[in-house]
């Protein structure tokens, strides 16, 4: 049997898949916190293009992929779907464990997806440029990389901190012809705000957001763009796992679990929400999220409406959320820094269509080195959270003696991150479990907000 | 006295996390720092506890949250 299950250019699909259509129950909508109304796609207009939006609310299982998107899809998709038999040797296990390789793009990781998608539906909707902001530029490179090939211009407000010390992904980003520029920077008034208090500011990533939205806000033919939690960029990334169907019927396989990370729910639903319209049809698949014991949203969170910042006047939005008072341990796992998670997530797993499972610093870190060791690649860090889930249950169809199919989404490379790899194996990294009973208080905190139906 | 900051993705000094916020705390610098120094005592020595309350109380900005905040300022 080969590696690599590669599927013919001529094969990949035609449309993403909107998981909208078949939620047992419909998202809640986000509120308007002032007025306790749905807020309306005419609200979200100066960010974003209506047909974005459109998406962002459209019940429609099936949406078409424009001819010039898959164009430029072909750039690196498909993306193989590997055989990990190396890691499976080394774990010794009867299960046979696939990953779906998105860390081939350009950029190095499956963000292009929607990358791609939002910067075309931006073009023809008449956009001349796009801003956004990147802390160390992993969602700044994608875009740049999409803006290139539609002939978008793109600003990227980088924190200033990293701008100065971190030069690759600037570098890609420059490279790949956007603007960047360190913030705070003098071209918005929220960057001028913070260089009249200090010139030499370091930055933050609250204030480079803030710099995007108003730099996209204000000016001629601009729109914002953002790489993760919405809808539209979950239907976008859908590719992933549809791919992944036609290639494992190509070998006559169809997954016992499903495995991705989990932070924004990009990647994990971009892997599995196609694999959750099968399980809503009948088919017996698990699904698990891969989270840090940090930040335990899914495992440990509620799911309440939950207010987005301290004067409680923007929209709420349902999610799981541990609530105001907490503050995460350290983790190596950027992308899953998040309170909330995607709305779609969120949902999924409130109707018992996906299960969530956590997992420590140290056990990712472990999984991905013994990944690197084995099957060759060197994994995003939060990357490793998908794989310490592959491995426990490799071991564990390894203990019950049977022939599981596992597969997971192997979400990006972590070339550029390795300075993760060094604190771990230099002994710096430290695990962090957050008590029981901060978890009780946390809960509390959030019973006076109101639960969704 | 430095830290691997994985919002930024890169090492970052102490003095960083403490003055991010116009001067005030990051808000995970709890988190983050908890199992290297007295965190705690540190922030109680230095900030007020009103300072101390602006940035540990109420909720933490998600991207979408921002997005909106930005769209109604």
């Amino acid at each position: 049997m080969n590696r690599k299950i590669d599927l013919n250019e001529k094969d990949i699909p035609k449309q993403w898949y909107n998981i909208q259509a078949d939620l047992p129950h419909p998202l809640p909508p986000p509120l308007n916190p002032g007025t306790g109304e749905p807020i309306t796609p005419d609200m979200l207009a100066p960010v974003f293009p209506m047909n974005l939006i459109e998406q962002e609310v459209s019940t429609e299982r099936w949406i078409d992929i424009p001819d010039q998107v898959l164009e430029k899809y072909l750039i690196w998709r498909p993306t193989p779907l590997y055989r990990a038999r190396l890691l499976e040797n080394f774990l010794k296990t009867p299960a046979r464990i696939y990953f779906k390789n998105e860390g081939v793009s350009p950029p190095g990781s499956h963000k292009p997806n929607t990358a791609i998608a939002q910067a075309y539906y931006n073009k023809v909707f008449g956009i001349k440029r796009l801003a956004t902001e990147t802390g160390a530029g992993q969602w700044g490179s994608a875009l740049a990389f999409a803006c290139t090939q539609f002939g978008l211009e793109l600003k990227v407000y980088m924190v200033r901190i990293s701008f100065n010390q971190k030069p690759y992904r600037r570098i890609l980003m420059e490279t790949w012809g956007a603007k960047c520029v360190p913030s705070p920077s003098p071209d918005t008034n929220a960057g001028r705000k913070f260089l009249e208090q200090n010139p030499e500011h370091p930055g933050s990533l609250g204030i480079s957001i803030s710099e995007a939205i108003e730099d996209a806000v204000t000016t001629k033919d601009s729109r914002y763009s953002l790489g993760s939690v919405l809808n539209h960029v979950l239907l976008h990334q859908t590719i992933i796992g549809l791919e992944a169907q036609k290639q494992l019927a190509s070998i006559g396989e169809y997954p016992d679990i499903v495995i991705g990370c989990a932070g924004g729910g990009s990647n994990f639903g971009g892997l599995s929400l196609p694999f959750v319209r099968d399980k809503v049809n009948g088919k017996n698949v698990r699904i698990i999220a891969c989270e840090p014991t940090s930040c335990p949203t899914m495992t440990k969170g509620p799911y309440v409406y939950d207010f987005g910042d301290t004067a409680e006047t923007t929209p709420l939005l349902a999610m799981y959320s541990l609530g105001h008072s907490f503050i995460p341990a350290p983790i190596h796992a950027g992308g899953l820094r998040y309170h909330g998670m995607a709305p779609i997530v969120s949902r999924i797993l409130k109707d018992g269509l996906i299960e969530a499972r956590a997992y420590t610093q140290l056990e990712t870190f472990s999984a991905g080195i013994s990944f690197a060791r084995t099957e060759g690649f060197i994994p995003a860090p939060e990357t490793n959270h998908a794989i310490a889930g592959v491995i426990e249950e490799a071991k564990k169809a390894k203990e019950e003696g049977k022939e599981k199919v596992i597969l997971m989404n192997w979400s990006g490379h972590g070339i550029i991150d390795l300075a993760a790899y060094d604190a771990y194996l230099s002994g710096k990294l430290e695990d962090y479990m957050l008590p029981d009973e901060d978890i009780q208080k946390l809960v509390k905190d959030l019973e006076k907000f109101p639960k969704p139906k | 006295m430095t830290i691997y900051c994985i919002q930024m993705g890169m090492l970052l000094e102490l003095s960083y996390c403490t003055e991010v916020n116009a001067g005030l705390p990051c808000r995970n610098i709890i988190g983050c720092w908890k199992g290297r120094i007295d965190i705690l005592s540190f922030l109680q020595e230095r900030f007020s506890p009103d300072q101390l309350k602006q940035i540990f109380g109420g909720l933490p900005k998600s991207r979408i949250d921002r997005i909106i905040e930005g769209i109604q300022n």
